[in-house]
């Protein structure tokens, strides 16, 4: 068995493993349901405005940014109450004793919960695809713009997802993975702001660079443009996250 | 089969473990027996991979455990002294998915799960959640984890602890059965475990091993003074031990199923003047047979002999 065949097999044992285990907590089921409880109520309310002009979308070009925006933000509440337990629960039950002494990588523990939580929350993005079609029925929406929506709330969702499985391989309380996981969201939304209070250009710069708005809905929410700053904002946060996860794993080893 | 040499352990300034050097042969049961705080699961994470060690050396089938950790948890079953169930899942699920995690696939995971079930006597509670459990059957599911991917050694952390006699008594024959074709390195604080399941005893204390043998010839070495079984006949077996208290030298005599159980002072041998006691009340001798060392007896000895202070802890894990 190759390496990365064994490492293919392990991440979708892992997945398989927690995906499941999902479908049987009731975590899963409180955020979906707020999850299409929340963006039911903003679709809705925004189906109201783009109807102003009577029957037929007369009023507002039909979009899904006033949907996906308010998501956007409120995710950072969804995130990290789906990711708190899954690394914490494992360090306070002292399975992850049996995780660290079976032939798997680190990594691939990290990146295989990952990998299942973000399979979740893409489930819960996929039922409200019910919503574009709405538009498309009864509207003629730009078609590319509703792509890279969705898109761009997909990778938004992986990435809080990452932190928030940073957040639950620092701490074995659920409770404090949960508010760490909010905080450094709620950072990554307010950046700019603190950046724009601060008097020096390169700072600044970063600070809003940092910012989310600046790459969802500044940018492929509103723009329907995908770019390459934008994808590397995504990937690269993600990837930065679950390094320090598997770090932070690693590192139980040395302070057992 | 695992060969360990200087291991040692800090854990800030506290060494746990202390340049600990044993090895275990093929096919070897070998007994790790200790008070609590030993050093035993400190040495048995070292061994699975799950720490590295501080200092030294472990190697598991000519693998370093830390340099080639992988390799080592390839070949390793190991049950934590907590065991590690995930209780919202099913008995059958949960060894599948360590059997997952070992890298098995296919038909062969599935057929192999359900035999290493059968084996531990929990195939007819495949479908039940673990939560459901008692805590002997959860040590079964337990060993079942350890054993899903054949490997070639086991590392059982206390694998009897918090049983009730029954589940003691079955998960040792259990024991007993795997270990047949396998290294076997088990932990306890429980004397007679290891002298019923061992090949070879390795004493621990305060992280260092204070002696290493076999059940037997521990025994031996260490019993300075004579114990015998004492029996007559036309006499009571308490006026017999009362008898018997009088000779010089006899530290204790006091009668129990098997006869008049006597113990001498140390370095005296007494059966003579017992002999002599008994042929002088005129009662029949009808039998005077040595008596080997409780495995109790060993493991105060050998830990009272290092630290006084011990006593007490060690008469609590009793």
């Amino acid at each position: 068995m190759s390496d990365v065949n064994r490492s293919l097999h392990t991440l979708w044992t892992i997945f398989k493993h927690e995906f499941s285990l999902y479908w049987i907590s009731p975590i899963a089921y409180l955020v979906g349901a707020a999850w299409l409880f929340l963006s039911g109520f903003f679709f809705s309310r925004s189906i109201g405005a783009f109807n102003q002009g009577g029957f037929g979308f007369g009023g507002l070009e039909p979009s899904m940014s006033y949907t996906l925006s308010p998501m956007a933000f409120l995710l950072m509440f969804l995130a990290p109450a789906l990711t708190m337990r899954l690394v914490s629960d494992e360090i306070r039950s002292g399975t992850h004793e049996l995780l660290l002494t079976a032939p798997v990588r680190d990594w691939e523990v990290i990146v295989g919960k990952w990998l299942a939580v973000w399979g979740v929350f893409s489930v819960f993005i996929l039922i409200t695809l019910l919503y574009p079609l709405v538009l498309v029925w009864r509207g003629s929406p730009n078609g590319a713009q509703i792509f890279t929506g969705y898109f761009g709330y997909w990778l938004w969702a992986g990435t809080i997802l990452a932190i928030g499985v940073l957040a639950s391989a620092v701490t074995q309380y659920q409770l404090i993975a949960f508010m760490i996981g909010e905080g450094v969201a709620l950072f990554l939304f307010l950046a700019d702001t603190a950046g724009s209070l601060v008097n020096n250009t390169l700072i600044s710069t970063v600070l809003t660079q940092l910012t989310v708005t600046q790459h969802y809905q500044n940018s492929m929410l509103d723009r329907g443009l995908v770019s390459a700053v934008d994808l590397a904002y995504f990937i690269g946060l993600s990837a930065i996250a679950l390094f320090l996860a598997t770090q932070t794993l690693n590192m139980r080893r040395w302070r057992a | 089969m695992i060969q360990v040499e200087g291991l040692t352990k800090y854990y800030g300034n506290y060494k746990a473990i202390d340049s600990l050097s044993f090895h275990a042969d093929a096919g070897e049961i070998v007994g790790f027996l200790g008070p609590n705080g030993a050093g035993k699961t400190t040495t048995m994470r070292i061994l699975t991979g799950y720490m590295p060690p501080s200092d030294g050396r472990a190697t598991i089938a000519g693998y370093d455990v830390y340099e080639n950790s992988l390799e080592v948890r390839k070949r390793i079953g190991y049950l934590p002294e907590t065991v590690p169930l995930y209780k919202e899942m099913s008995v059958w699920h949960y060894v599948d998915y360590m059997a997952g995690l070992h890298g098995m696939r296919g038909n062969e995971r599935e057929d192999r799960v359900d035999e290493v079930l059968d084996k531990v006597g929990m195939l007819d509670r495949a479908n039940s959640m673990i939560d459901s459990l008692s805590k002997g059957m959860r040590q079964r599911v337990g060993l079942a984890q350890a054993l899903v991917h054949r490997p070639s050694v086991l590392i059982l952390d206390e694998p009897t602890i918090g049983l009730d006699p029954r589940q003691v008594r079955e998960v040792r024959e259990l024991i007993r059965e795997v270990g047949e074709e396998r290294t076997v390195l088990l932990s306890t604080h429980i004397l007679s475990e290891v002298s019923q399941l061992c090949s070879r005893i390795l004493v621990i204390n305060k992280g260092l091993i204070v002696a290493e043998d076999d059940p037997d010839t521990l025994s031996a070495r260490l019993s300075g003074s004579t114990r015998f079984y004492v029996r007559a006949g036309n006499v009571e077996p308490d006026a017999l031990a009362e008898a018997v208290r009088g000779v010089k030298n006899v530290v204790e005599a006091h009668a129990s199923e098997r006869g008049v159980e006597v113990t001498s002072a140390p370095d005296t041998d007494v059966r003579p003047q017992v002999a002599a006691a008994i042929v002088k009340n005129k009662w029949d001798l009808l039998e005077l047979k040595p008596m080997g060392m409780s495995m109790e007896d060993i493991f105060l000895q050998l830990t009272t002999e290092q630290d006084g202070e011990m006593v007490m802890e060690e008469e609590e894990a009793l």
